[in-house]
C-alpha cells in the first residue's frame, strides 16, 4: 500500500466515522435557537431575484476569464 | 462529463428542491398532548442510517463498471452504461424532487444509476492519473466531516441570505454548464476555462468545490430542520437523497480541480 492509499484511505475512513457518529446528534443551541435560521416553509426570495444574481455571477466570471 | 455536470446542477435537489414547498406540504402538526414518535417522524438517525444505505448502492454499482472497464482497458465497453446511468439517474432525481413520497423508492435507485457513471468515469480518471480517484474521495468526505462539525457546533450559520447566494450561485454554474454543453453540441468548442488547467480554470474549480461544499450546510440544515419539524417519515429518504445529490457533485468537482492540477 503507497503512501497516497494509507493517507486518504485513513482520511476516507476517518470522515466516515466522523459523519456517522455525528450526524446523529442534534446540533448546538448556538446553531438551533437563532433568529435569523433558514424557513424551508416559507420561499422569502423570488426566483427572479435568484436568477438576476446568478446572470450577475456568470457576467462577472466570464469578464474575468477576458482580464487574465 | 460537462453533459452530466449539467445534468446533475439541475437534477440536483441540495438547492431547486429544497424549496417553499419542502415542508409545506409534509410537515404533520404535533396536536397538543400528543407526543410523536420517531416509529413515523423523520429523525437524525435515520436520515443518517438512510445516507449509509445510499452511499453504500453507489459504491457497489460504481464497482461494477470500475471492474468491468479495467478488465476491458476499453473505455467504449463503459460508456453507453455509464451515460444510461447518468439519463437515468436524473430523471430519477426529478422524480424524487417532484414526488418526495416515492424518495424511498427512487433515492436507491438512483444511487444505483449514478454509481453506473461514477465507476466509470472515475475507472477513466484513475487510468490517466494514477491514486487520484482515493484522493477525490478522501478530499469530498473529508469536506462532508468537516462541515458537518462547522454546522453542527454553530461555527457556520446557514442564513437566507447564505441560502440566497448559494441557491443563486449554484445556478449559475449550471447555467454556465448547460451554455458549455450547448456549444459543444454545435462544435464551437464549449467554454474554454471551464475545462483549462490555467490558473484561471483552477481557480474556477476551485470556486466551484467551494460553492459544492457549502451546499451540504444547506442540506444539513434541511434535515435538522425537518427532524425538528416532525417531518414524515419520508423525508428522511429524501434527506439522505438531497445529501448524494450534492456529495456526488463534490466529488466529480474534486476529480476534475485534482485532474487539472496534475495535468500541469
Amino acid at each position: 500500500m503507497d503512501a497516497n492509499t494509507l493517507i486518504f484511505g485513513s482520511m476516507t475512513v476517518i470522515s466516515l466515522a466522523i459523519f456517522f457518529y455525528l450526524g446523529q446528534f442534534k446540533a448546538s443551541t448556538k446553531q438551533t435557537e437563532r433568529d435569523d435560521r433558514i424557513s424551508w416553509s416559507e420561499r422569502n426570495f423570488s426566483i427572479g431575484k435568484i436568477l438576476l444574481y446568478s446572470l450577475v455571477l456568470i457576467g462577472g466570471i466570464v469578464l474575468v476569464s477576458q482580464f487574465l | 462529463m460537462s453533459n452530466h455536470r449539467a445534468l446533475q446542477m439541475f437534477g440536483r435537489s441540495g438547492n431547486p428542491a429544497l424549496n417553499a414547498d419542502t415542508f409545506g406540504n409534509s410537515v404533520k402538526p404535533s396536536p397538543s398532548g400528543i407526543q410523536s414518535t420517531s416509529s413515523d417522524t423523520m429523525t437524525l438517525e435515520g436520515t443518517v442510517n438512510k445516507t449509509g444505505i445510499l452511499l453504500a448502492l453507489v459504491v457497489l454499482s460504481a464497482s461494477w463498471t470500475w471492474n468491468m472497464f479495467f478488465e476491458s482497458g476499453n473505455p467504449a465497453t463503459v460508456m453507453p452504461i455509464a451515460f444510461g446511468g447518468a439519463i437515468v439517474g436524473f430523471i430519477l432525481a426529478l422524480v424524487t424532487i417532484f414526488k418526495k413520497q416515492w424518495a424511498g423508492t427512487t433515492a436507491p435507485l438512483y444511487a444505483i444509476a449514478e454509481g453506473l457513471f461514477l465507476g466509470a468515469i472515475s475507472g477513466i480518471f484513475e487510468m490517466q492519473y494514477p491514486g487520484i480517484v482515493i484522493q477525490a474521495v478522501g478530499l469530498t468526505l473529508g469536506t462532508l466531516a468537516s462541515l458537518l462539525f462547522l454546522y453542527k457546533t454553530g461555527i457556520v450559520k446557514p442564513t437566507e441570505n447564505f441560502r440566497l447566494m448559494i441557491t443563486s450561485a449554484t445556478m449559475g454554474i449550471g447555467l454556465l454548464y448547460l451554455v458549455s454543453m450547448l456549444m459543444n453540441m454545435f462544435g464551437s468548442g464549449g467554454i474554454g476555462f471551464i475545462h483549462s488547467n490555467g490558473l484561471f480554470g483552477i481557480g474556477f474549480s476551485l470556486f466551484v468545490v467551494a460553492i459544492a461544499a457549502l451546499n451540504l450546510v444547506l442540506d444539513f440544515d434541511f434535515i435538522e430542520q425537518g427532524s425538528e419539524m416532525n417531518a414524515p417519515k419520508y423525508m428522511e429518504w429524501f434527506g439522505a437523497f438531497s445529501l448524494m445529490v450534492t456529495l456526488i457533485w463534490l466529488y466529480l468537482e474534486m476529480l476534475r480541480l485534482l485532474a487539472k492540477l496534475r495535468s500541469r
